[in-house]
């Protein structure tokens, strides 16, 4: 890579230098350890809980509203308590985690591809398509994320497919800019031109030599976006218009225990609104820390 | 002036007696302080939960509507708080003969700007009912069966019918009488081909106050659409005087705001608290509640289309066209555990489609729940691993209606029909059910004439548009036979004779399992301590019933 000096150690790769330097912030690491224990439960959500919050036949409304710690029908304990259908909190907590993964990680490495090719196309090829690709990315960021996101809901329905769909529509944008920006830069070097003059066809001098030296601002804002997304999924599953009601991921938990709030039922919206903190934040301090190593400025 | 109006206020408010219960107070406050105890304006905030789309009385016939039409305009007949029939600007009716009515109105009651009622007035409104521009819907349904009016003399109305139409004074009670002379229809004459007008009112008129002039106990004062309708008492009205000088009803949508806006105090009442925080009202010291069942209920309805359109694993067949199938959908849904869990015991489980003690309701009607035959039914459908199905629900219309649906879904589910719920917001769902894009959908049907023959016509009867039958059957469903019973009812003038006719209908049209009831809903009101309300079935909040507690 461009960024690594002539003085770093010749046995070290690009890949040992980032995981040595992200290593060096406790809280960075922290995040990642966490993020990682919620991924993994996520993942095997099947094995590691009670019961399948998805499977009606497994719910039964008369567990409804159960304080945690109560012992439930089925003859296990519901930990965090239940919600209005007697679904086990912890259960659905741990379910809908693994759908707002799913949907941020899903609709982030959609837009990344959609948002890369545009982007790069547009830097490589520059003037006119470079002008109309640029104004319609304004365009798109002049609306508000969760308004176009509204918008494609109510015309795709509901269903986890449309929401990665309508949050990958939301997010192209931002790929698509900041890879023009670092495109657009690279372009001049002599590297380019160099494969330029070896007449190397335009795909490959895109592909094998400009995207790479592209990535890092990249990586950092997926990274970011991948909360975003979740954060997003999660408005959107509140509002009532993301995911089906039979399979509420955190938002739609949120928004179903938030009619309790005011009567002392606390733990259907507040576990899974701790959950959703927690992945968000473990996330973001992931992502700040790639920031920090991934930046040649802010490396000392 | 202004004194002068006060004094006038207070002598009758002393006439009719709504002070009588605070004269002693006032009395031994005026002796403790020996000077004349000031006389304060009573005001009444209400904080609704759903505002009216128009002011207009003949504009939309939707519960909100109705309410604020009812504080300013009055019709012949009205309805008490159990939904029977009592006489308001008609004094009294009878049948002539089986197509012939005569309503005898009352004497002396003036409009708000002074003119006097006559039987003018109720031929223009019935008139002008058809005519209302861009109406989302009409109140034609309830003028249709009216043939001919006619009025000897001011103070008499004989009202033909086409054929005998014993739901005459109902559909009478259910819209308003605005004053011929303020809109400049004294000459109009009734037709039933259309009665012939220079102009009639716009409902803009309506909203801006220009026209708000009724016979009722309340004068309109001013609007803002959003924020508030003020209202100021009727010194002239005809009926006993309500309590209130002044009475402001305030639009809070959502319901958290809506209870927060009682606790502090910046309402006096509202309607139906969220079911979740009646517990907690009830135990708040300066709340009180009224409740009451009321006439509507929610139902599943069951779709016979040849091509099912939200089923699958059967081949294409719809499995609800066999009986047995439905009946064990319908033995399947435990409606206890519902009431008790979802709609925390503020509702009541339903057998038919009114509670008892409702005109119609037959008593001999029970549903079972019983998951074991349920499956056996399916088995000898041929069915014994079920099918799949999706069920349509609205998240916003009824009381925790999309939460009703999956309570409803986990029971499909347990006797082997994989159950999925698509929940949306009520017009997403009503529009996708009016395309019949639903095999299964959960809705509810308040009666607004209080009597067995609207759910049994709206709902299950075959839908024929003269007769107004089968308006919101959604199903497919036709029966003949019972179509027949409600036609034999329905022109039956005799009121026992009648009620045993509609009694057999509902009896046949719960056994075919084609509109599953669930629960009837039960209204709730929260108020200040020192208020009280009698409940009403029709779900209405009349600022004139409430009254400072004795």
């Amino acid at each position: 890579m461009s960024t690594i000096t002539a003085k770093a150690p010749p046995v070290e790769t690009p890949f040992l230098r980032l995981a040595r330097d992200f290593a060096r912030s406790r809280t960075a690491l922290a995040g990642l350890a966490v993020l990682a224990l919620i991924v993994l439960a996520a993942l095997l959500a099947r094995w590691v809980v009670p019961q399948d919050p998805y499977d009606l036949a497994q719910l039964d409304i008369l567990d409804g509203m159960m304080a945690p710690g109560s012992l439930g029908g089925g003859g296990w304990t519901y930990w965090l308590g239940t919600d209005d259908q007697g679904r086990d909190m912890l259960s659905a907590i741990v379910f809908g985690l693994r759908t707002s993964l799913l949907v941020g990680v899903v609709a982030t490495l959609i837009a990344l591809a959609v948002g890369v090719a545009v982007g790069l196309l547009a830097a490589y090829a520059g003037d006119r398509v470079d002008g109309l690709v640029m104004r319609l990315v304004d365009i798109q960021l002049s609306f508000p994320a969760i308004l176009i996101a509204l918008i494609l809901l109510a015309l795709l329905g509901k269903g986890v497919d449309k929401v990665i769909v309508a949050l990958a529509a939301v997010q192209w944008a931002y790929y698509a800019r900041t890879i023009r920006g670092s495109a657009l830069v690279e372009r001049r070097k002599e590297y380019i031109e160099a494969a330029q003059c070896l007449a190397l066809p335009h795909r490959r001098i895109m592909m094998r030599h400009l995207l790479p030296n592209c990535l890092p601002p990249l990586i950092v804002v997926a990274t970011v976006q991948v909360a975003h997304a979740i954060a997003l999924e999660a408005t959107l599953s509140f509002l009532g218009v993301g995911v089906p009601v039979t399979q509420p991921s955190l938002g739609m938990l949120i928004a179903s225990g938030y009619q309790y709030m005011l009567s002392g039922d606390y733990w259907v919206s507040l576990f899974p609104g701790l959950a959703l903190l927690v992945t968000i934040v473990a996330i973001n301090l992931v992502g700040d820390r790639l920031r920090d190593v991934l930046n040649p400025r802010l490396n000392h | 002036m202004a004194l002068r109006d006060r004094h006038r206020r207070l002598a009758d408010a002393l006439r009719s007696g709504t002070l009588k219960h605070t004269l002693p107070a006032v009395a031994a406050l005026a002796l403790l302080a020996a000077v004349p105890a000031p006389v304060r304006a009573a005001t009444l905030t209400v904080g609704t939960s759903a505002e009216p789309s128009a002011l207009d009385p003949h504009y939309h016939n939707l519960g909100p509507n109705t309410r604020a039409r009812k504080h300013v305009f009055e019709s012949l007949v009205s309805m008490d708080a159990k939904m029977r029939l009592q006489p308001e600007l008609a004094e009294s009716w009878r049948a002539v003969d089986e197509t012939t009515w005569e309503f005898t109105l009352r004497k002396g009651v003036k409009f708000h700007d002074g003119t006097e009622f006559t039987a003018q007035d109720f031929i223009y409104s019935v008139c002008r009912i058809p005519n209302v521009a861009n109406s989302p819907s009409s109140f034609t349904v309830y003028t249709k069966g009216i043939a001919g009016i006619e009025a000897p003399d001011p103070h008499t109305l004989v009202i033909k019918t086409a054929k005998p139409y014993p739901l005459l004074p109902v559909e009478l009670s259910t819209f308003g009488i605005i004053s011929a002379k303020a809109a400049g229809g004294e000459a109009v004459t009734f037709d039933k081909a259309g009665c012939k007008a220079d102009s009639w009112p716009t409902t803009q008129a309506f909203n801006d106050g220009s026209l708000m002039i009724g016979t009722g106990p309340f004068r309109h004062k001013s609007y803002t659409k959003g924020d508030r309708q003020v209202l100021e008492r009727n010194p002239d009205y005809w009926g006993p005087q309500p309590a209130w000088d002044t009475v402001v009803f305030r639009p809070i949508t959502s319901d958290g705001p809506r209870v927060a806006a009682l606790l502090a105090g910046d309402v006096d009442m509202i309607e139906s608290p969220p079911v979740q925080d009646i517990e907690r009202l009830k135990s708040a010291p300066n709340v009180s509640l009224a409740q009451a069942q009321s006439n509507r209920v929610i139902y599943l309805a069951l779709g016979v289309q040849d091509t099912p359109p939200t089923i699958t694993g059967t081949d294409g067949k719809n499995p609800l066209k066999d009986p047995k199938v439905r009946k064990a959908l319908s033995l399947a849904v435990d409606r206890d555990a519902i009431v008790k869990r979802i709609m925390m015991g503020v509702a009541e489980p339903a057998n038919q489609y009114l509670p008892a003690g409702f005109y119609g309701n037959n008593p001999e009607i029970t549903v079972a729940t019983d998951a074991n035959k349920a499956k056996q039914l399916l088995a000898e459908a041929g069915y014994p691993k079920g099918f799949q199905l999706t069920l349509g629900t609205p998240n916003d219309r009824y009381i925790n209606d999309d939460k009703v649906a999956q309570a409803v879904a986990q029971m499909f589910t347990r006797i082997g029909v994989q159950t999925q719920v698509d929940a949306t917001t009520a017009n997403v769902f009503f529009s996708k059910r009016n395309k019949q894009e639903y095999s299964v959908f959960l809705a509810g049907w308040g009666a607004d004439s209080g009597e067995m023959s609207s759910p049994l016509k709206a709902l299950i009867a075959t839908p024929i548009k003269e007769k107004g039958y089968g308006t919101t059957n959604y199903t497919s469903y036709s029966d003949p036979e019972l179509d027949g019973m409600l036609d034999t009812a329905l022109a039956t003038v005799d009121d026992a004779k009648r009620e045993k006719l509609l009694q057999a209908a509902v009896k046949r049209a719960v056994d075919a399992d084609i509109i599953i009831p669930l629960h009837y809903e039960v209204t709730v009101w929260a108020m200040k301590k020192g208020l009280s309300y009698e409940p009403r079935a029709d779900q209405y909040t009349l600022a004139q019933k409430v009254t400072p507690a004795k």
